[in-house]
């Protein structure tokens, strides 16, 4: 059992003393029982990791900072305790599990935390038996970790975070990086762990509408320093974080609002609402063109033989599992990724043959690990830096910039911005090129409705003078939203190309959630309900 | 070399061995090139390339001259210079491609498991660091490229984060797994073992560097030695008694890892008996 009480943290500033007038959590007052499943949500940059990290001394031992008030984990007060006397009592799981791997091979990787503990052999092996068959690893063991798929690393994680007996597992965006099949199998268990085993599970994520239905309750991280903790229809008053099942909810004034998908369709087919069919763009020009595009990687087919028109005036997104060969794809686009046969068709020519500039001038791309592409040390000469390569006028970056993501201060460090500020700047950095060819690989990640809606405008205003923009995902609910045609690649191949209405429809392994409740032929987002 | 070739377990550590090659043969290559550039003139008239002379003055003092004939004599000194650094770089890059730092991680004894896990963190950084060189360069074609000093910190400074924030992730995921626990151990106990294990490191650099370095009086030399040999046994021995962890999967010796004790062996007792005989 986790209780808070008064507890507060806030980060340093640079001279040492504290940010009093920006708490990160303050005076946060927080009960979770034994075998609760709660899900902790809140807009981009709001504090949830901080929330999580405070509850077994990451934060302040890893992050800085100053923490107060008490913070009693099955009635002892821990605060202030170091992260490796929380081990046997608090597990922990974050969104990279390869980042956190310590040993090579499965098994080692689960016994390390209980080898930490001087756990004795007997009691490692029963446990290991016990928790690979509640996470189905009994056949991985003896496998190496690089050659799982993201799925199964991260449910090696979770056993490895339990290994030393602990009864409460906090994840940290455990499914932000994993595809659909993978994010259902990690959430699977952790109901089944939170039911079975008896585990108090905090699981802080950004599909929520994935996650909703399974909770006993959600806590709110507000971002002005406020938690609140309450049952799942009574806590998204925010539209900055309300997944559509809420939305819909809130449209149609259900009282009370209906959290799990059974539930919403019964109302649903109770009185059916009205909805308009999702408007049509005409298509411009063709804009690029792939012939026999083929990438291989040693022995292994990353992208079969491809040939696919792109025209403007178009949102096209890219789906497909983890492994589909959509980031080989993007690459092999733009240019300068691998490429074992075939070409690609602009009006300049081929951009794998063109200058690093003439390239640019055509197809502009945001890759996964966006932070990348930021270097310099404040917003403003990023920006600047930005215009005067375009070379456009000084502060049409930061127009853009402030387009998408509101009003920043430019003196602070890119690495400062939320996941979310970064990506919209590194999207306005990418746009002020105006080149005719947009890529977009994940540009969702980490990124609340809020941001997402911001980034949908930022892209509706894309589809314009001929302009084809390619959008990478798994985010079904963002391409609900933005795209006007969806492909769906599997192990390589292009096995679906249609419109959203089409494959995000109900009945569909793609459905998106207003699909899946209401069963409508043609209504994939919230948008086209009428009230 | 070869023992390298056949040992290598595939992992990205073993790969990196190619690497230090290249870069061995581009040191001999460089110090051949020095050589013939900044060539000093040398009595020996057994001469193996002709090129004109060119002086340069600086201004000051004494003009330079570049070039000129090249002796056989200074090719010879340049190339064994060349090979004695190319083999450091080479054995360096080895004992990289075959040291699996995770592995290394589980073998080391008990009172020596900090030290361990500073250093594979260490070791773990270089093909991190590579690893990242290459998605950040990539990154920055999409940013395209800035004039000058820009061009460098662009790549420089995400890597250099990057990196950062990975060992980070690494560290705190270990730390809430319970690594750095004292458990039961007293605070006596663990500096007894820390002034042991420092005592221990000194007496065994100070022996190996005096045989180095004044190989006269061995006999010293070798005392020295053989009591931080002792002395690193009795250490990792007492340590490894009060540990406060299990060993679930114990490190088996396989043939492939009797072939580099044995072939290290070699050439250590085969260099040594050299210093000796000097």
């Amino acid at each position: 059992m986790i209780e808070l009480r008064n507890l507060s943290f806030s980060y340093l500033n640079s001279d040492g003393k504290q940010k009093s007038e920006d708490p990160q959590l303050s005076r946060v007052n927080l009960k979770v029982a034994q075998g609760e499943f709660a899900l902790v949500c809140g807009p981009t940059g709001s504090g949830k990791s901080t929330l999580l990290k405070a509850l077994n001394g990451l934060a302040p031992s890893f992050t800085g900072g100053v923490i107060s008030g008490e913070l009693l984990i099955n009635g002892t007060n821990l605060i202030g305790a170091e992260p490796h006397e929380f081990s046997h009592l608090v597990a922990y799981v974050n969104q990279q599990p390869e980042g956190a791997f310590v040993a090579d091979v499965v098994l080692d990787e689960i016994v390390y935390g209980a080898e930490q503990l001087a756990v004795s052999k007997e009691q490692i092996a029963s446990d290991v038996a016990r928790l690979s068959k509640i996470l189905a690893l009994d056949e991985l063991l003896d496998r190496p970790l690089s050659s799982l798929s993201g799925g199964q690393q991260q449910r090696v994680s979770i056993a490895a975070s339990l290994i030393a007996g602990a009864k409460i597992l906090l994840l940290d965006e455990p499914t932000s990086a994993l595809d659909l099949q993978g994010a259902s199998e990690v959430l699977k268990i952790l109901h089944k762990l939170s039911r079975e085993e008896g585990v108090t599970v905090l699981l802080a994520e950004h599909r929520i509408s994935r996650v909703i239905g399974a909770v006993d309750s959600v806590v709110v991280v507000h971002g002005d320093g406020s938690v609140t903790k309450g049952k799942p229809a009574e806590q998204f008053n925010d539209a900055r974080f309300a997944p559509p099942i809420i939305e819909l909810g809130q449209k149609l004034g259900w009282q009370p609002l209906a959290t799990t998908n059974a539930q919403a369709a019964d109302l649903w087919q109770g009185s059916p609402a009205p909805f308009s069919t999702k408007s049509v763009i005409a298509q411009g020009k063709l804009v690029l063109e792939t012939k026999d595009l083929e990438v291989s990687f040693g022995t292994v087919r990353a992208v079969q033989s491809t040939n696919l028109q792109l025209f403007g005036n178009q949102i096209t997104a890219l789906m497909g599992e983890n492994g589909s060969g959509k980031t080989s794809l993007c690459w092999a686009i733009q240019g300068s990724g691998t490429r074992t046969k075939g070409q690609v068709i602009t009006s300049a020519g081929d951009p794998k043959t063109l200058s690093i500039e003439e390239r640019l001038s055509i197809v502009t791309m945001v890759p996964q690990r966006s932070a990348d592409l930021l270097f310099l040390p404040t917003l403003a000469d990023e920006l600047h830096e930005s215009d005067v390569f375009a070379q456009v006028e000084p502060g049409s970056t930061a127009a853009l910039f402030q387009k998408i993501a509101g009003r920043i201060d430019t003196a602070i460090h890119p690495r400062d911005l939320s996941a979310g500020q970064q990506l919209s700047l590194v999207l306005a950095l990418q746009l002020v090129k105006n080149a005719p060819v947009v890529i977009l690989d994940e540009p969702t990640r980490g990124l609340d409705y809020a941001a997402k809606r911001a980034l949908a405008r930022a892209l509706n205003v894309l589809r314009s003078d001929n302009r084809c923009v390619l959008l990478a995902t798994h985010d079904i609910e963002f391409v609900a939203m933005v795209a006007d045609r969806v492909l769906v690649l599997n192990e390589g191949a292009i096995v679906q190309d249609s419109s959203p209405t089409e494959i995000l429809g109900s009945g569909h392994d793609l459905a998106s959630q207003l699909a899946e409740i209401t069963n409508a032929p043609g209504l994939i987002t919230i948008e086209q309900v009428n009230q | 070399m070869l023992t390298v070739w056949l040992c290598r377990d595939g992992s990205p550590w073993s790969r990196s061995i190619s690497f230090y090659f290249q870069l061995g043969l581009i040191v001999i290559a460089m110090r051949v090139l020095f050589r013939i550039v900044f060539n000093l003139a040398d009595a020996s008239d057994d001469v193996l390339l002709r090129l004109p002379s060119v002086s340069v003055s600086l201004g000051f003092g004494n003009s330079i001259h570049l070039l000129g004939s090249v002796s056989s004599l200074s090719m010879h000194s340049a190339l064994v210079d060349g090979f004695r650094l190319a083999a450091i770089i080479l054995s360096v890059g080895m004992a990289n491609s075959l040291a699996n730092p995770r592995k290394l991680l589980r073998s080391t004894p008990g009172a020596l498991y900090e030290v361990a896990t500073a250093i594979s963190i260490a070791i773990n950084l270089a093909p991190q660091l590579i690893a990242s060189l290459k998605l950040v360069r990539r990154a920055r074609g999409l940013r395209g490229h800035s004039k000058g000093i820009k061009s460098l910190t662009g790549i420089v400074i995400p890597v250099l984060e990057d990196t950062i924030d990975k060992s980070m992730q690494l560290a705190a995921s270990m730390s809430a797994r319970g690594f750095g626990r004292r458990g039961n151990r007293t605070s006596l106990q663990l500096l007894t073992t820390r002034i042991s294990s420092s005592v221990t490191l000194i007496l065994l650099t100070v022996g190996v560097a005096m045989l180095l370095f004044s190989p006269a009086e061995q006999i010293i030399d070798l005392t020295v030695i053989a009591v931080g040999l002792l002395s690193a046994f009795v250490t990792v021995r007492v340590s490894s008694n009060r540990s406060t962890r299990t060993r679930f999967i114990v490190q088996r010796w396989q043939v492939a890892d009797l072939i580099v004790i044995m072939t290290s062996g070699l050439f250590l007792v085969a260099s040594f008996s050299g210093v000796l005989s000097q």
